[in-house]
């Protein structure tokens, strides 16, 4: 193991990548993609019983939670999916490039932050979203609606704390490169 | 050799300093801008109507930018943003005024916490964008009623509001860029 280790480190020198970043990109390739089939997936139906006039006993309606209901949802879904492709693009272009092409680096770099952008906006959309859905905002008479959609809201927060993670995954893409580029 | 260094030089005398400390200290005073506007913006975004319920009764309803956590979460983002510009902006215009000094620590340290921000920042601007969307156009699906109609003030503040935060976020994309940008043209020479 520790042999590997030290080849790795004299690949480092010779190369512009490292193990070390492929695993982050891998992970953050892999996370991104979680979250948007998790959330493009996310379909609840359940009934509702409404009194529609007071005469007659309640009926029961079928209501359906979508993720393409809320504008904020697709807006993950998108940020999320552009996210996974460009992890998946990028990889390639650095597997398929090594360290013959100076600007493939600092191309990657610059989108990985276009990309921590897109994530963690995506992510704040989201949660407001789902605040707001969980406990209401009585001073907009907004009603909350996670106590009828239980495995919806479910879904969603874990879609959302799996796009956070992508986010950090990317982040820390870029203090690798920082690094990389100041030692 | 003189002649071309006479016609491009500061008066000064030193060899031609790059324009990247300059546009440095340029984008975070925008930055600083930018996210003081968008904080005083929000915050005098209150305004209070009298909502007629039924005929001869009407409650006055006050629209304050501290009912939504979200909005609560953008000025403390903005806030932040604003602070950490003042001081970047400082540290920076500090070895701007230092002669040859190398920047590179500082740059890899800006690098790292400008990231961090434009993190936080962009997820401020997506949450208050969400929430102003939806107050905007409501939602039929979740029964979620829109309030600009009756508020047109006040969505018109926090409009502008997330705007400014967008164009923050903006700038300190562009930071990091530059940043980036001014490590690796310094490794690339000898």
């Amino acid at each position: 193991m520790e042999t590997q280790f030290k080849e790795v480190e004299v690949v480092n020198r010779k190369t512009s990548f490292t193990v070390k970043d492929l695993a982050v990109r891998l992970l953050a390739l892999a996370l991104t993609l979680v979250a948007t089939v998790l959330l493009g997936v996310d379909k609840e139906t359940t009934t509702v019983s409404v009194k529609l006039v007071s005469s007659l006993p309640p009926v029961d309606l079928p209501v359906t939670a979508k993720w393409t209901q809320m504008s904020a949802f697709v807006f993950f879904v998108i940020a999320n999916a552009i996210a996974c492709s460009y992890g998946a693009a990028s990889l390639i272009l650095i597997l398929v490039t090594r360290g013959r092409n100076k600007l493939v680096p600092i191309m990657v770099t610059i989108l990985d932050l276009v990309m921590v952008g897109l994530l963690f906006s995506g992510v704040g959309a989201t949660s407001s979203i789902g605040v707001i859905a969980y406990k209401g905002n009585s001073h907009v008479q907004w009603d909350k609606v996670c106590n009828v959609f239980d495995k919806f809201c479910q879904q969603v927060a874990i879609a959302i704390f799996m796009s956070f993670a992508g986010g950090i995954a990317y982040l820390l893409l870029i203090v690798l490169a920082a690094l990389k580029l100041h030692k | 050799m003189a002649s071309i260094d006479s016609t491009k030089e500061k008066p000064s005398g030193p060899p031609p300093k790059s324009i990247g400390p300059v546009a440095d200290v340029g984008l975070r005073f925008l930055l600083f801008a930018t996210a003081l506007v968008a904080v005083i913006v929000m915050v005098t975004s209150k305004q209070s109507k009298l909502i007629t319920l039924a005929p001869g009764f009407s409650i006055p309803f006050v629209a304050k930018f501290s009912q939504s956590p979200a909005f609560i979460y953008l000025v403390a983002a903005l806030s932040v943003a604003c602070l950490y510009s003042i001081i970047t902006g400082v540290v920076s215009v500090l070895v701007l005024m230092k002669p040859g000094g190398s920047a590179t620590k500082l740059q890899f340290h800006f690098v790292i916490l400008d990231a961090l921000l434009l993190g936080i920042m962009a997820s401020a601007t997506g949450a208050a964008g969400g929430v102003g969307y939806i107050g905007y156009k409501g939602n039929t699906h979740t029964q979620w009623r829109k309030v600009c109609d009756h508020f047109g003030s006040f969505c018109s503040h926090f409009a502008v509001s997330i705007f400014l935060s967008l164009i923050s976020s903006i700038t300190l994309l562009l930071l990091v860029w530059l940043s980036v940008y001014a490590l690796s043209k310094k490794i690339s020479k000898p």
